[in-house]
């Protein structure tokens, strides 16, 4: 299986409009972060929402649903079932949207690399713009992570999404190698 | 009358973890549950068969996230049974602090879980920096926040650092000092007694018909129920401490237990750092030959402690091989995560579902593994 | 120790044991026939051993067997029973306890799900619960290879350097 790098943009020029940017910078300086705890990863967000590490002083605030939501945060393991689930909710957000993966799970498979449940790498899934390392990455960690997402954005380097859209078929295609079906059948305890 | 499915979690914020439950609903009032577990499965019961008996020491705290603890004591409990090792006298203190410390910690965290459900926010911005303090001194302990890898088999990884008591008695002081404020906050806000007084009950035969353990069981049946009690492990049986117990168990009563539980653990805590012996080994060598490639004599045990929620065990059996044979995990809030969700949700009004899987103590990823 | 031997003599006079061992100080296992399951079970929950702690199962594919393990706890004494029973591997059939323990419905769930175990009686038990489009044999048996599962499902992530070979450890 061939990977696509996210980074297609080589040269240094900003391609952006000027609207695009000032769009950019209201954007870096208010994100909604999705309130879905995919993984054990989900454990460190507390402390770092909460007043010990208080990530509203970047800006950032978790919201409830997908609709109005920009960051998706994938918190360390994801099994197949939650991927179902994952892409659903990524694909109801709205754009622009970003994906940060946590920890060494979304990376390589970490410490499940032979699990028969779980995915081994994030980005043949979903448009990772920024990887957390870690098992599980502390609160300073994602807080630093997070910095570098709001730098990110402002700079436009972010462009997972758009990457989504031209490679569709390429993700598509991961997706239904992966878990056979995406449409989620929820009717089997009836 | 029509009848509307609704969906809570798992991407939910009053769902604490990746755990759905479905709902058919008339009104509010919930008709049916279907509970949908599965979304941490990481098939932990076979990869603990594909790794060395060491390699498991770094696998299995990420079985309960919230709570990794109980997963090493049990671990390690198991394979000094079918190994016949005696652990040093010191080793037992040092892994109760760490247990207890635990325990006020998640016990902490549940505080901030009930902040969301009933949209008292305060309480979970007090709570999780209360907790994060315990979790320093973890860190200072073990070098981890979260998973520890602490306690291994033949006692604790290694001492205590110099200095730590007095770090600890000062945070307990804290705690103490802080306690009764949480009771104001908390226990005595008029929206938790609207919310939570007489909803959500818990009746004894129902107990028995899920299994039922932790404080759920204690507050409905009004016995003492707490392995602690029950068969002591560790050197549980050389301190006094009290468990609350009660005839009557809905959510007020059980949250209300929770900063009892709290009290009771500082006592055992102080009492740990009086009687444990100053000095000592802490881990006895239980390999001959390599020091990673140890084996277990062949049997089949199973170890208990009582968590946060209740009885949790693991069933261990071994073949006498460098890996375990297999290991099965007995998750304390299984019984309520499922069963109890698909026969006792129904009833409630949909606001009260998230605080029901809150005040029961279910925790998602030790019923998915 | 003694009442735990007072109680498997009682045990004894009553029914056929097979075996019995004592894992620890608080807990003593027997093997039973599996006919014999149901009755030792109510007479068991009708002297104290009022919660199933768990069901599970264990896969012995050296003999051909599964071994289904009940474990009966008496908060009363401390004592956890290990009920024991040895099923055919080929053709896993067995009668369910939801009747005794109602408990159990989701541990013979889980049990059907991962070792394919059938309870009759319990007909709901054989829907996935965990594993969703789930197309492999049951995956907790011996003979199921996890990695090979995860090999061919889950792309790997490619590295372009061999680190280990970098810093001089193995080629």
């Amino acid at each position: 299986m061939k990977i696509i790098s996210n980074n297609s943009k080589t040269d240094k020029e900003d391609m952006r409009k000027i609207w695009e940017k000032i769009g950019d910078y209201f954007r870096a300086n208010s994100i909604w972060m999705k309130w879905y705890c995919t993984g054990c990863g989900a454990i460190e967000l507390p402390p770092t929402m909460t007043s010990r590490f208080d990530m509203e002083r970047l800006g950032m605030g978790p919201m409830a649903t997908p609709r109005q939501a920009d960051v998706l945060l994938i918190t360390g393991y994801l099994s197949s079932k939650t991927l179902r689930r994952i892409i659903y909710s990524y694909e109801q957000m709205q754009d622009p949207k970003y994906v940060v993966g946590f920890g060494s799970c979304t990376i390589n498979g970490g410490i499940y690399y032979d699990s028969y449940a779980t995915m081994k790498q994030l980005d043949n899934y979903l448009p990772v713009d920024l990887y957390i390392a870690g098992c599980m990455p502390r609160p300073e960690a994602v807080m630093n992570g997070f910095d570098t997402l709001i730098s990110m954005i402002k700079k436009g380097e972010a462009n997972g999404w758009k990457h989504y859209k031209e490679n569709y078929d390429w993700y598509s295609r991961n997706q239904l190698h992966s878990l056979g079906e995406v449409y989620v059948k929820d009717e089997f305890h009836e | 009358m029509k009848e509307v499915k609704l969906f809570l979690g798992p991407q939910h914020p009053g769902m604490h973890g990746n755990y759905s439950v479905h709902m058919y609903v008339d009104g509010d009032i919930i008709k049916k549950a279907y509970p949908l577990p599965g979304m941490l499965h990481r098939g932990f019961e076979k990869l603990m068969e594909r790794r060395l008996w060491m390699g498991n020491i770094a696998l299995i705290p990420r079985i309960c996230v919230v709570e990794p603890d109980i997963n090493e004591m049990v671990y390690a409990m198991g394979i000094e049974k079918l190994g016949n090792i005696e652990v040093p006298e010191r080793a037992h203190w040092i892994r109760m602090i760490i247990l207890e410390l635990a325990r006020i910690a998640i016990h902490l965290m549940s505080f901030g879980g009930i902040g969301g459900p009933t949209g008292l926010y305060t309480a979970s911005y007090w709570s999780i920096a209360d907790r994060d303090l315990i979790l320093d001194i973890f860190e200072k302990i073990t070098g981890a926040r979260v998973y520890h890898m602490y306690i291994v088999a033949g006692g604790v990884r290694k001492d205590l650092p110099e200095g730590i008591e007095e770090e600890i008695i000062g945070l307990l002081d804290y705690l103490e000092k802080r306690l009764p404020e949480y009771e104001e906050l908390i226990l005595k806000n008029p929206i938790i007694h609207a919310r939570l007084k007489d909803n959500i009950l818990l009746p004894e035969e129902v107990v028995w018909e899920l299994g039922v353990t932790g404080i759920g069981m204690r507050s409905a049946v009004d016995k003492e129920y707490d392995i602690r009690k029950v068969k002591p492990y560790a050197r549980y049986d050389q301190v006094e401490f009290d468990v609350p117990f009660g005839p009557y168990s809905d959510a007020y009563t059980r949250v209300s237990y929770k900063p009892i539980e709290i009290r009771q653990s500082i006592r055992i805590i102080r009492q740990s750092l009086e009687k444990m012996p100053k000095e000592g080994p802490v881990r006895v060598k239980i390999s001959t030959g390599s020091a990673l490639r140890w084996t277990v004599p062949a049997g089949m045990v199973y170890p208990v402690i009582e968590s946060a929620r209740g009885e949790y065990g693991y069933l261990m059996v071994s073949d006498g091989s460098e890996m375990p044979y297999r290991i099965a995990v007995r998750g304390a809030s299984y019984p309520q995560g499922l069963l109890g969700v698909e026969k006792y949700l129904p009833g409630h009004r949909i606001d009260d579902a998230s605080l029901w899987m809150d005040t029961m103590g279910v925790c998602a990823p030790e019923i998915d593994r | 120790m003694n009442s735990m031997n007072s109680i498997y003599e009682n045990l004894k006079s009553k029914f056929n044991i097979l075996g019995v061992d004592y894992p620890d100080d608080m807990q003593m296992a027997i093997d039973l026939d599996e006919k014999d399951i149901h009755t030792v079970i109510v007479y068991l929950k009708s002297i104290g051993y009022t919660q199933l702690s768990m069901l599970t199962c264990v896969d012995w594919i050296k003999e051909g067997v599964f071994q289904l393990v009940y474990i009966v706890f008496n908060w009363d004494n401390g004592i956890h029973i290990l009920v024991r029973t040895k099923l055919d591997r080929e053709n896993p059939k067995f009668r369910t306890i939801v009747e005794i323990y109602p408990g159990a419905q989701f541990y013979e769930r889980d049990v059907h799900e991962f070792f394919g175990v059938e309870f009759e009686g319990n007909e709901i038990s054989y829907k996935n619960l965990f594993l969703e489009l789930w197309d492999d044999m049951p995956p907790m048996r011996k003979d199921f290879d996890p990695q090979k599962y995860s090999d061919e499902k889950y792309a790997a992530r490619e590295y372009k350097s061999k680190f280990i070979s970098e810093v001089g450890g193995e080629k």
